[in-house]
């Protein structure tokens, strides 16, 4: 048995997870737990790719709740609002949307199609092992859609769960663990994990989520929500398998239901009122999946394995924005997306070299909808394909590793697309490492959808070409190549150890949709590429950062991180004469120079402390004067300071924290909610709602500073 | 200005922390595995004075970084003990030696044999 669990422990790093071997090293020695990684954040110095895991202890410094807030305490990754109605979240890499990296759960994926917009609020924090954060693009086995980088959700696995609670010094702590979640803006949320072994071969888990709002707050007065009220109710159910002969398995079945209703609160209105018309927000998702992978390693000679993966989604949404008065954009859209993959990954190593390669069949079904004033659009599409894929890997030394991949796609859309992705790893003497990537990656958009927060706004929708706005044709490809570099140096200073790591990388997209708002009163979307004999990119992003990890005593974390991006696209000029011209802009909502300052700090008596302060400079955003062109406005360089304590018990932990320290608030995230003279907020009946109405132009906080309570409980 | 002052103060803490006297000691210490290891910087690193420590598997040597103004080497020795590991200079008591994990029992061949 012994002998097949450490078999079984090489296999995790092709297809149960990307994380670091030295994690599994616990079976190597019967019943030896090293239940979680010393750091919080850790670069694999081995690695191939700039990766950084980042495990549970680091996610507990993150003030809530879900995926995309557990990257706060991370200095490569923004999050950004689309909306100041929806209250959705989302992640930049690079400064580009989380989109353009590839998002998966367990090698599987997550953020694409309808889960463009949502899918990282549908992975629960407390739920999560850990995450493997790559900068530069990925592997070419794990997909085409990695342009900036890939980020990998590990979950709690039933055995993580099993045997958490048979460790030696587990003594009393069971395998039943629970979050509890409160905070002053009403958000509620209660997490579970359960996991059970059914006999030598199987266990089994759970996890659950319930989460919602139900008291609406308006901090600023303008008489819309700060935050949606809903619920989400999510559950998985999965079993493990660790058979005879090198066999193992994991099977999960996933479902949930989010609701989300924001807008106009009738009672910030006078008494009196006629209320039946406000602006209203309401969007229901639900999705139900199946995965299943497989794997096997040779026993006769573990240097060999197979493994599958299946899965089967199927994802609804439906949602509607506005007021049912003709003069506001009413818009109502619906959609379903059903679809799976069955991949197949053959891994074969030969002492200093090693391959994995895979067949991958996708096949997504699409039925969108849209009425808006200015489109009503509504079609069914298939998208389907298959991808072949083959990396080798080859380290002839400890010191060097060069990874090269090729990717052949035949794409029912997309057509042929050839995506060859190359890594290389030199580490002269056990300090410094540098690592070089280039690549190629491609995603089909759904141009309207995947932001459909920003729907939130009377700015007319236009689109110019004669194909769908909602996606399903060529127009919605997506193409980039990206280069990166960095170099990471391990020092020891007063005998603590630290690291510097500097990077750089360029994304520079061939073809991409631009979403473009430098008109008042319009968004205008369209596809653009570079043009033929031109080597000329549609979008860049160029950016470079350095950041300071140190251990400045036994119980003291320091981290420092400076970032430059530079966000760049091609957008259309509107000329009255005929001929339009294509100018290169900074792309808004995205701050050029960010800083980060992480402290942790242990006490005695199992109290520790966890502060960050983020800063944003000036950064554009769409501007209001009608006759210029771009109209551009900058929003004023911030700061955010988060801090939280947290006592530990023997049976789990206890915090209480501070979101937002500094109070910082954009003071009208709303434009045209509001009477300019009076203040007081406005029915969508008045005309000036009806010409100024945009909650699209959000680039800070709406509620301002925050307290919120949390426990952990182990049983 | 706020901002500013708490990031002078950020930069100053190494300074701070440098300006303590250290002394750096190694010895042998009795153990097998990583829960030992752990067990073993737990111990030390629990001490006010210790500033790290370090005990390596293959060489059984634990290597700690104190302040000698604030705590004794031979306390250091007692610290490991009381967990359960001998030292050159304390052997563990029988009961807390009893104490440790069944896969610690480093005093028991067969145990040691099996992590090799």
């Amino acid at each position: 048995m012994y002998r097949l669990r450490y078999f079984a422990l090489l296999f995790p790093f092709t297809l149960f997870g990307q994380v670091d071997t030295t994690l599994y090293s616990r079976l190597q020695i019967e019943e030896v737990v090293i239940y979680e990684a010393a750091n919080g954040l850790s670069i694999n110095s081995k690695s191939s790719t700039l990766q950084v895991n980042i495990s549970r202890t680091e996610l507990r410094k993150a003030a809530c709740c879900n995926l995309s807030e557990s990257f706060e305490t991370n200095p490569s990754i923004d999050v950004a609002f689309t909306d100041a109605v929806t209250g959705t979240k989302q992640i930049q890499l690079f400064g580009l949307a989380g989109k353009y990296a590839q998002i998966q759960v367990e090698m599987t994926p997550l953020v694409r199609g309808l889960l463009s917009n949502s899918g990282l609020n549908f992975i629960p924090g407390s739920w999560v092992h850990s995450i493997q954060l790559t900068k530069g693009i990925g592997s070419v086995n794990n997909g085409f859609e990695s342009m900036t980088g890939q980020i990998n959700v590990e979950l709690l696995k039933p055995e993580d769960l099993v045997e958490a609670a048979e460790a030696p010094g587990a003594e009393g702590r069971g395998d039943i663990q629970l979050n509890a979640y409160l905070n002053q803006g009403g958000r509620f949320e209660v997490n579970e994990a359960y996991g059970v072994r059914i006999n030598k071969k199987w266990m089994l888990s759970s996890l659950g989520h319930f989460s919602g709002r139900q008291q609406a707050t308006d901090i600023n007065g303008d008489g819309f929500m700060d935050n949606p009220l809903g619920y989400q109710v999510n559950g998985m159910l999965r079993a493990r398998y660790f058979g005879q002969n090198g066999w193992e398995g994991i099977y999960t079945f996933h479902a949930l239901e989010d609701v989300k209703e924001g807008g106009q609160i009738a009672r910030a209105f006078a008494p009196g009122t006629n209320t039946e018309s406000l602006w209203s927000s309401a969007m229901k998702q639900g999705r139900v999946a199946f995965t299943s992978k497989m794997g096997w390693v040779n026993p006769d000679n573990p240097n060999q394995s197979v493994g599958t993966i299946f899965q089967l989604y199927s994802h609804q949404m439906k949602g509607s924005m506005g007021s049912d008065l003709p003069a506001t954009l009413h818009s109502q859209w619906g959609g379903a997306q059903n679809g799976g993959l069955a991949q197949i990954l053959f891994q074969h190593g030969w002492g200093t070299l090693s391959q994995t390669s895979s067949v991958l069949f996708l096949r997504d079904q699409y039925d969108l909808s849209i009425t808006h004033p200015m489109l009503g659009q509504g079609q069914p599409w298939v998208e389907q394909g298959v991808g072949l894929s083959s990396e080798w890997t080859w380290s002839p030394l400890p010191s060097f590793t060069a990874v090269g991949g090729v990717r052949y796609d035949l794409h029912s859309i997309a057509g042929h697309q050839f995506s060859p992705r190359f890594h290389l790893r030199w580490a002269p003497g056990e300090k410094h490492t540098f690592r070089f990537n280039a690549g190629r990656g491609f995603r089909m958009a759904l141009p309207l959808l995947e932001e459909w927060g920003r729907l939130a706004s009377q700015r007319t929708v236009e689109w110019f070409q004669y194909g769908q706005v909602l996606g399903g044709d060529i127009l919605s490809l997506e193409t980039a190549r990206n280069f990166g570099f960095s170099y990471q140096w391990s020092f020891l200073l007063n005998y603590m150890t630290g690291s510097l790591q500097a990077d750089a990388h360029l994304t520079q997209f061939s073809k991409a949709i631009i979403h473009d708002y430098w008109t008042p009163g319009v968004r205008a979307i369209y596809p653009t590429q570079t043009q033929f004999g031109s080597e000329r990119p549609v979008m860049t992003s160029a950016t470079w950062g350095a950041s300071l990890f140190y251990h400045v005593d036994k119980r003291t974390e320091l981290r420092i991180a400076y970032r430059f991006q530079d966000l760049q696209a091609m957008y259309v000029m509107p000329n009255p004469i005929g001929g339009d011209y294509g100018r290169m802009l900074s792309v808004p909502f995205v701050a050029p120079h960010r800083m980060m300052a992480h402290l942790s700090r242990e006490f005695k008596g199992d109290w520790t402390l966890d502060a960050t302060l983020q800063r944003y400079s000036k950064q554009p955003i769409p501007g209001i004067d009608p006759w210029a062109w771009p109209s551009v406005d900058y929003a004023p360089a911030f700061a955010l300071l988060n801090a939280q304590i947290r006592k530990d018990f023997a049976h789990g932990d206890l915090y209480l924290g501070l979101e937002n320290v500094l109070n910082i608030r954009q003071a009208h995230p709303i434009d045209g909610a509001m009477d300019p003279q009076t203040g007081s907020p406005l029915l969508p009946s008045d005309p000036y709602f009806q010409s100024n109405f945009d909650a699209t132009r959000i680039w800070g906080p709406i509620f301002g500073r925050m307290v919120y309570l949390g426990t952990n409980i182990v049983l | 200005m706020k901002k500013r002052l708490t990031l002078i103060a950020l930069l100053f803490l190494p300074v701070i922390a440098m300006a303590q006297k250290k002394a750096e000691v190694r010895f042998q210490t009795d153990g097998v595995c990583g829960m030992c290891e752990k067990r073993i910087e737990t111990a030390l690193l629990a001490i006010d004075g210790v500033w790290t420590a370090d005990w390596d598997r293959e060489s059984h040597e634990t290597y700690v970084v104190f302040n000698p103004k604030k705590v004794k080497e031979l306390a250091l020795h007692q610290a490991v003990a009381a967990v359960g590991h001998d030292t050159p200079q304390v052997k563990a008591k029988d009961e807390d030696y009893a104490k440790v994990h069944a896969c610690c029992k480093y005093r028991n061949e067969d145990v040691t044999k099996s992590h090799h």
